[in-house]
């Protein structure tokens, strides 16, 4: 047949690699979803089938190549089919974050100019109705999920998936060839998403990436010498759980899923996670360090609370986890025969079934990224048997920069770069500067960001701070822009001292201050759930987040939590005062970015009063 | 896979015929007027407020409606058949189900059991079938747990599915009460005080759940509370008592603006902290 001559010409790209699979490997399982208390699969066959489907959709709804489509939703499959739809008909995709409020929907469809939009429910649907229409010149459509609720709204633009997929097969129906020939025409140039980065300071930025940035991620990550021998597969298992609209899980979800053939799997919610997870055990999982964080002091908390023969089991064999961590990083992630007979026997004791718990028994290998993570953090999953890797990468260069890979770990670096990844510091600043393929196209409708941002030979500005640790790997100090001068003249790379703080299991947030100041203190945020099972075992009565907060005992335990980080730090770099949050930190307050992390300027403003105390 | 509505897998009620009529119902014990000459009716798709004081005898005609006390006089007729004298199982096996003021659940057993027992008039299957557990026993149970299933994903607990229900938070109780009495299929749903001793995010979430079940199964619902704001917002009719004695019943506009129920009840606070107490 021609149209197999005409496919091997044309340009791949994820949509066309679900459409390949459909042919080769029809009754394969690509999607699983949690329904309703079963798991439901999808093979290769239905997935291309719904994802052709809601390409026709589209076409028929008048979308061209090059026009923005959006959605807002958590992950689930319908996700991923109006990601790879929308790139099958030469669409853009962009996403929303689940939790952004109305005038960030508002912002990212005008800044977009997305002319339809899906969205998951009434929650979402409501978030975009409550904006004037007038407000939103471009957006025509709105797609709807869920019934519940949407079902009773009349807003003309509104209409239902389902609906919406009826006209696709119908458009199926009368032109069979219309995806075909759209995908034909695919161009390595084609833009497939725009992503926008949170943006700590300034409004967010839709980074460009483009099917030949995707082309070279799936080549590079999703290959045999990606990270580890052999590469991810189809006998490998991934859950879908990061907010799909990041380049992090997409690399996953997308990348790892069209390329390499890896089940994906969709949880009931976000709540249901750690079920899930102990559901499906993956066999890879990708994390970014809170999540790291929250699995390490749930492991902590439970074991405090066991009975005394189960604890008594675990002092002892957390201890040779110690041991075995030392030696693990040590020898950068190789055992000698002793750490590996001891893991071997305390797994039977106990590894086996902490790993069990946080759904980690078959782990084949973890990634931690898109923000720094504490050594001490990867030493105790290495310890337990976790075999974890620390990565770096940002939407810029389509997360895809460097690898720590086994038995080459050095602890505390990112490190080495990818195969076809260019990576060198800049002589003055020490910026770390990546050239490859995937380097973005620049930001959408932002020529002078973009300008300053890659350079005219190519290479880009990551805007942190870096320095090589044994010529191989590279180690990250800080953003450039968070690196704090002391008053005495000292540079002092805050987010390390934050994550040392963090790695206490009551502390989830720390803001390290000490710009221009004499010396360095903290905002600390304690974890909630932990510091209250906590006050509860010592019949410490208390009610809210800010009461908690006050108690005299909290601040205590806060106190020994940060001696211990000072004890690790050099004068200079430890903390003489902090300051226990009365809230907790929030994106919908714009404390926190959609990816959670903290943008300091407004928490300086929000708490300059309290920022002073510790200065007088 | 998008959620399923309600009536995608419960039954529904279509038009809106009256359900439940009770006429000039009077109840007492040992001489005190519990219930004074109550008379409504109930339609498909209504939802029927009943408010009034502490006291007034909301909770009986509740106990009257499923059997629980036996009213001196009057009538209850259920879809045309006399309730009086009827067994209070009897009553639920014809579609009547209730949550309770103070949660009426087995707190040892899980959520997902709790709604399961929730089911069993639905069992058809006789003792010989479950114990091996074939044909007929495992079809049903498979139903039953789908049907469960979809109540679950409804009121969004997953998370609690394998929970014992003693460990759950208080507002997390009182959905799965809603649940369990969703699981019986009703075709009149009575409702005690499904706000109480919430906040104000559980009582907002409760009252969605409220409109949706409205909605979608097309049921009458019967709902006793204090929360006047929900009430107001929710019901299509309300009826007004005071020690047992109907004052008024209409819509809530018109019981709003209604005197007698602002002296016996609306204003009964106003007026002790105005006039000092005088009611």
């Amino acid at each position: 047949m021609t149209t197999t001559a005409d496919r091997s010409a044309a340009i791949a790209s994820p949509a066309s690699r679900v459409r390949d699979r459909a042919a080769a490997t029809p009754d394969l399982v690509a999607l699983r979803e949690k329904n309703r208390g079963i798991w439901r699969e999808f093979t290769w066959t239905e997935y291309w089938d719904r994802v052709e489907t809601f390409s026709h959709a589209l076409i028929a709804a008048g979308i061209q190549p090059g026009d923005r489509v959006a959605i807002h939703s958590d992950n689930r499959p319908e996700w991923v089919f109006t990601d790879l739809g929308s790139i099958a008909v030469r669409a853009v995709c962009m996403g929303l974050y689940p939790t952004n409020p109305v005038a960030e929907v508002e912002y990212l469809l005008n800044d977009s100019g997305s002319r339809l939009l899906v969205v998951e429910d009434a929650e979402q649907a409501d978030k975009v109705l409550s904006i004037p229409v007038s407000d939103l010149q471009h957006l025509e459509k709105i797609i709807y999920i869920e019934h519940r609720g949407v079902d009773a709204y009349d807003d003309p633009r509104l209409m239902s998936w389902d609906a919406f997929m009826e006209s696709g097969a119908a458009h199926q129906e009368a032109h069979p060839q219309a995806v075909a020939e759209r995908m034909a025409s695919t161009e390595p140039s084609d833009l497939a998403y725009l992503v926008y980065t949170s943006g700590t300071t300034g409004p967010p930025k839709g980074s460009m990436i483009t099917i030949e940035n995707l082309e070279f991620a799936t080549a590079e990550i999703a290959g045999d010498h990606g990270i580890v021998q052999p590469g991810p597969g189809l006998d490998d298992l991934i859950v879908s759980y990061l907010p799909l609209c990041h380049i992090y899980e997409k690399l996953f979800s997308v990348v790892f899923g069209t390329g390499a053939g890896v089940p994906i799997h969709f949880g009931e919610s976000l709540d249901t996670l750690v079920a899930d997870m102990r559901d499906v055990q993956p066999t890879i999982v990708q994390g970014v360090p809170r999540i790291w964080e929250r699995i390490h002091a749930a492991i902590q908390v439970r074991l405090a609370s066991a009975s005394r023969l189960k604890r008594l089991n675990a002092v002892v064999w957390l201890k040779a986890a110690r041991h075995i961590g030392r030696t693990l990083v040590r020898r950068h992630g190789r055992h000698t025969i002793t750490t590996r007979f001891l893991a071997r026997v305390g797994d039977v004791f106990l590894y086996r079934s902490l790993r069990e718990r946080v759904g980690l028994r078959r782990i084949r290998y973890a990634v931690s990224a898109a923000a720094p993570i504490a050594p001490e953090i990867l030493q105790f999953f290495m310890s337990i048997g976790v075999p974890i890797y620390e990565a770096y990468g940002m939407t810029e260069n389509c997360g895809v920069a460097t690898v720590n890979r086994p038995g080459r770990i050095r602890l505390g670096t990112v490190g080495e770069p990818y195969m076809g990844c260019e990576i060198r510091l800049d002589e003055e600043t020490g910026e770390i500067l990546t050239r490859h393929p995937a380097v973005f196209a620049g930001y959408w409708n932002m020529p002078d960001s973009t300008a300053s941002t890659i350079d005219e030979d190519g290479w880009l500005h990551t805007g942190d701070v870096g320095e090589w640790v044994d010529g191989t790997h590279v180690r990250i100090v800080d953003r450039i822009k968070d690196i704090i001068i002391t008053s005495g003249g000292k540079n002092v790379s805050p987010s390390e001292i934050e994550n040392t703080l963090k790695t206490s299991p009551f502390i989830k947030e720390a803001i390290v201050i000490g710009d221009r100041r004499k010396y360095l203190s903290a905002l600390i945020g304690i974890d909630f759930e932990v510091v209250s099972e906590w006050a509860q075992r010592r019949r410490i009565p208390h009610t809210t987040y800010r009461d908690l907060s006050e108690k005299p005992e909290v601040r205590a335990l806060v106190q020994k939590a940060v001696d211990s980080t000072n004890e690790k730090f050099a004068r200079v770099e430890q903390i003489k005062q902090f300051r226990l949050l009365a809230k907790e930190l929030d994106h919908e307050d714009g404390e926190l970015t959609a990816t959670q992390k903290v943008k300091r300027s407004i928490i300086e403003e929000r708490f300059a009063d309290d920022i002073e105390s510790m200065y007088r | 896979m998008r959620a399923r509505l309600l009536h995608e897998f419960l039954q529904h009620a279509e038009g809106q015929e009256p359900i439940l009529e009770i006429a000039d119902l009077h109840l007492s014990f040992a001489g005190i007027k519990a219930i004074d000459g109550v008379s409504l009716t109930v339609r498909n798709g209504e939802l029927f407020a009943i408010i009034g004081p502490n006291g007034a005898g909301k909770t009986s005609i509740f106990n009257c409606i499923s059997g629980v006390y036996r009213p001196q006089e009057g009538s209850i007729r259920f879809l045309g058949r006399d309730l009086l004298g009827m067994k209070p199982h009897r009553i639920a096996d014809l579609g009547v189900a209730r949550t309770f003021q103070n949660i009426e659940l087995f707190p040892q057993l899980t959520v997902l059991d709790n709604l399961m027992l929730g089911r069993h008039q639905h069992v058809r299957y006789g003792t010989f079938a479950a114990a091996v557990r074939f044909g007929r026993a495992s079809r049903e149970e498979a139903r039953n747990r789908e049907v469960v299933e979809g109540i679950i994903e409804f009121l969004d607990i997953q998370q609690h599915r394998k929970s014992y229900v003693l460990m759950l938070p208080y507002g997390i109780q009182k959905r799965i009460e809603l649940g369990r009495a969703l699981a019986m299929e009703p075709k009149l749903l009575l409702l005690d005080e499904p706000a109480a001793g919430m906040n104000v995010e559980e009582t907002e979430d409760m009252a969605r759940f409220i409109t949706d079940i409205k909605r979608e199964l097309g049921i009458g619902v019967i709902l006793v509370d204090h929360e006047m704001r929900m009430v107001m917002d929710l019901a299509d009719t309300v009826l007004a008592i005071d020690f047992g004695k109907p004052i008024a019943v209409g819509k809530p506009q018109e019981i709003q603006a209604n005197q007698d129920v602002i002296r016996a009840y609306l204003g009964q606070e106003h007026s002790v902290a105005d006039t000092g107490g005088t009611t």
